[in-house]
């Protein structure tokens, strides 16, 4: 029964169901959807745009963990996705103060519990699919190849912790109610393996960590639910796995091959245990939602029960729980049906769970949420407290929890040594044309800028200024940004006069001079990328015959005023060489009022009571003038003015290139 | 063997060549005048108007004029360049002159180009040379705009003159109008016995 349903023009098609569920069965789930040509699964990495401001059009980056439908359709709605989130450095710069090697298309996945972990959202918002590459070198992942990282738009390696506002290393089990195995690569049959290895990795390492019926109930639910719903996720993957065994192409196919089977015989092991305690929790739950509070988003979570196999009982049961507002029943629920070991692993797997809740109890709004977010943390420094203040009303112990378990992993798992040297090997934002010495460099100098800190700018801005003074010598290849020009939804955007202004009164238009007049806005914006890691939008200006002919000016809007401000002090006290011999100059931006003067010197109205419309009107009053009236006459005038102005341009501009040319410097450096 | 982007590039470079660039123009002038002025020379294909964000607010408007084809930009330019053409307005002619790469905000990026650039060492004996460079861009940058301003200081005062001049003939013909109209100068002419051109 599969529709498609034609919204506003745009191509739609709802792929494999999933499931149903709601509180009058009107919900339904899908595997997949097809919008505008593109299919977008479970798990897809997308742009989001945010409709409500269009100027700023960075997109933000999530994924794809839940797709659903209201069947009766009274409210006007396409459908739902719940996201969950991507961080850009430059979204939590004020916490990156001392996270190593932030590699320029790095992203951070969200985790922990807090506001902007995930949110739902409706399907319009989604703007374009992106690729999205885990490259850390734990064992749980299968490390993606050199083209695959050349190719892809972003790639993480580490979770930004939203309760906590920490960067943590590890990722952990479970995310937003998603097992993390399905949050890691997939490409492919690769994919498959993957999953299954990933699960694997995942009962492997809570059983080490943990006593083994710790992890037990997550897999063993996975399994019930697998049975019952006859859902395909779990079978693709272990059939992958073996598809890859019986290939045996791959290195780690055996190795693989050897993880599954015991992940299954783990989970048929424990699968008698549990069975019936999580039949239980799922009726608790399923029950629970039904007779909570009409929302919508409550009903869900039943039906997310089936759908994502991911999420453990208990913690479907606590949510309600807590969506009822019944705090202690929670707690000593969950102590009952769970024992001591796995408090903590319930305990963590239940933060996103109600984190997600209270994200879509309030996240129905076409917005997508993460904006207030950003601004949040970009503007309030202290925003970091406030969020864990929040924590720490809303549940003492989980704050505890969340600032215990990044310790946690790394103590269980020890980031390899040659990590950071894989990395910038592999980084494809950058090509420094110099060796491998130029490339150490220049990271360090990249990834020590987002550092910046609003109490800390002056701070900052010295060690930039060092950096710089550090990569003297050092040829910058200026490339493309790693987000240009992927999504067409959202970049090549015009340039639009309304939020030129508003930047401007926000202090965030910089006018870059000298410049190469041939220069595109296109190759601005990814020079200012290069050379000073800032995203912005650039627009060169036009060359008119009134303008100086050898000055290139673009005009160029930085996200905030810090940004702007530092840019222009990098560039003044700095020295900025591009290729041919210019140093770029850069200021705050002066532009001209808007509107239109009320005459024009050169036309004379003779009659005083023409109006504005007879002047509309005239469309054809375009003509050469004869040569024997008054007109002809004063129109010779003219001439002659602007003759003697071009005179006066041209001796002006050989005069300035002339001592454009006393200064001339070679690009190619010399040594002292 | 031509990648998309040359292909891309050579298509610009075509409409570039087959684009006027007009100058002096009143802000006053709209799309639909601008394309029944140059429709004279040929067919207009497309008329984009080129902002003004930083120069005076009092500049001229400039456009670019996209002809169907290259022998009708030719013919624009040599034209308005041979005599005065006016458009929406008199007695100021506008200007044309061919169309350049740099007048376009959406020009394509030069196929094949590599910029690159480096941040100047303090030590760099080129250095100061370098800020030198800073300061006398900004130099040059500030002559032009008051350069632009003096001309168009010179362009009020010349419009203001040729205001007067125009007024000054235009009553004088108005009156000799009227002089003619209301018998006047019939009666006049009958008094010292001269031949008069009489009224209509």
């Amino acid at each position: 029964m599969e529709e498609s349903v034609g919204a506003e023009g745009l191509e739609f098609k709802w792929g494999k169901k999933k499931g149903v569920g709601g509180k009058k069965k009107d919900v339904q789930f899908y595997e997949s959807f097809t919008y505008d040509g593109d299919e977008y699964r479970l798990y897809d990495c997308v742009f989001v745009g945010d409709a409500t401001e269009p100027d700023f059009a960075e997109p933000f980056v999530g994924m794809i963990i839940k797709i659903w439908d209201h069947t009766n359709k009274r409210a006007n709605i396409l459908g739902q996705v719940k996201l969950l989130w991507f961080f850009k450095p430059s979204e939590i710069l004020p916490y990156l103060e001392g996270v190593p090697d932030v590699l320029p298309n790095e992203l951070f996945l969200a985790s922990g519990e807090g506001r902007g972990l995930a949110n739902t959202n409706r399907l319009e918002a989604i703007g374009g699919k992106c690729s999205v590459l885990y490259i850390s070198k734990e064992k749980r992942n299968p490390l993606p190849s050199d083209e695959e990282i050349k190719s892809t738009d972003f790639v993480f390696r580490r979770a930004f912790d939203v309760g906590s506002c920490k960067v943590v290393d590890m990722i952990d089990d479970k995310i937003a109610g998603v097992d993390v195995k399905f949050l890691l690569n997939r490409a492919g049959c690769e994919k498959q393996a993957t999953a299954g290895q990933k699960i694997e990795a995942d009962i492997n390492g809570n059983s080490d960590s943990l006593k083994p019926n710790g992890p037990s109930a997550s897999g063993s639910v996975k399994r019930i639910e697998d049975n019952s719903t006859e859902s395909s996720d779990w079978k693709e993957s272990s059939y992958g796995c073996k598809q890859e065994k019986g290939k045996g192409h791959n290195q780690l196919a055996t190795k693989k091959s050897t993880l599954v089977e015991e992940m299954s015989y783990k989970d048929s092991s424990v699968q008698e245990g549990t069975t019936h305690n999580v039949h239980d929790s799922c009726e608790a739950s399923g029950s629970r939602g039904n007779h909570c509070d009409g929302k919508a988003q409550e009903s869900e979570v039943k039906k997310h029960f089936t759908k994502q196999r991911s999420m453990p009982a208990e913690e479907r049961y606590s949510n309600s729980c807590e969506a009822s507002g019944s705090r202690v029943n929670h707690s000593s629920f969950k102590k009952a049906q769970v024992n001591d070991v796995k408090t903590q692993l319930t305990k963590q797997k239940s933060m996103p769970a109600e984190e997600r809740y209270r994200k879509e109890s309030n996240g129905l709004d076409d917005r997508p949420q993460k904006k207030q977010k950003l601004d949040g943390y970009v503007t309030a420094p202290d925003g970091r407290h406030t969020t864990v203040l929040q924590n720490i009303s809303s549940d003492g112990k989980r704050d505890t929890v969340s600032f215990k378990r990044p310790k946690d992993r790394e103590e269980r798992e020890q980031v390899p040594p040659e990590k950071a040297s894989f990395i910038k090997k592999r980084d494809p934002g950058m090509s420094v044309s110099e060796g491998k010495d130029t490339k150490s460099a220049t990271e360090k100098g990249l990834s020590k800028k987002p550092s910046f800190d609003g109490k800390l700018v002056n701070r900052a801005e010295d060690k930039i200024l060092a950096d710089d003074n550090e990569r003297n010598y050092q040829v910058i290849e200026v490339s493309r940004r790693p987000d240009a020009g992927k999504s067409t939804w959202f970049r090549n955007l015009p340039w639009e006069e309304e939020s030129m202004r508003d930047a401007e009164k926000r202090e965030t238009l910089v006018l870059l001079q000298n410049l190469d007049p041939t220069y595109t806005s296109d190759e601005v914006e990814d020079i200012v990328y290069s050379a000073l890691n800032e995203q912005c939008e650039a627009r060169m200006m036009e060359r008119t015959l009134v303008t100086t002919s050898h000055i290139g000016e673009a005009l160029v809007i930085f996200k905030t005023r810090e940004v702007a401000e530092r840019v222009i002090r990098r560039v003044d006290e700095g020295c900025l060489l591009l290729s041919n011999g210019r140093p770029l100059v850069a200021a705050f931006a002066k532009i001209t009022p808007p509107g239109k003067p009320s005459s024009f010197s050169g036309h004379i109205k003779l009659h005083k009571t023409q109006t504005r419309r007879e002047i509309r009107d005239a469309v054809a009053t375009s003509h050469c003038s004869q040569s024997n009236t008054l007109e002809f006459d004063m129109a010779m005038e003219w001439c002659l003015h602007r003759a003697r102005h071009q005179h006066v341009t041209e001796k002006i501009s050989k005069r300035q290139l002339e001592e454009r040319n006393l200064l001339r410097i070679n690009f190619k450096p010399k040594r002292p | 063997m031509a990648n998309p982007e040359e292909v891309a590039y050579e298509k610009f470079l075509e409409k570039v060549r087959r684009t006027v660039y007009i100058d002096e123009l009143t802000p006053l002038a709209t799309k639909p005048v601008i394309e029944s002025a140059f429709n004279q020379f040929g067919t207009v294909e497309n008329v984009c108007f080129l902002p003004n964000y930083l120069g005076p607010k009092e500049l001229p408007l400039s456009v670019l004029v996209q002809m169907q084809t290259e022998d009708m930009a030719k013919e624009v330019i040599s034209t308005v360049t041979q005599f005065p053409f006016m458009v929406a307005g008199m007695p100021r002619p506008v200007r044309a002159s061919a169309g350049e790469l740099e007048m376009f905000d959406n020009r394509p990026k030069k196929p094949g180009r590599k910029i690159r650039c480096r941040w100047m060492d303090r030590n760099d004996p080129d250095f100061d040379k370098a800020k030198k460079m800073k300061r006398l861009v900004r130099k040059h940058s500030a002559e032009t705009s008051f350069m632009l301003k003096k001309q168009l200081e010179e362009a009020e005062k010349l419009s203001k003159q040729q205001a007067e001049t125009a007024i000054t003939h235009h009553k004088k013909y108005e009156m000799m109008d009227k002089l003619l109209y209301d018998g006047v100068a019939q009666k006049l002419a009958d008094r010292y016995n001269m031949r008069s051109f009489p009224h209509r």
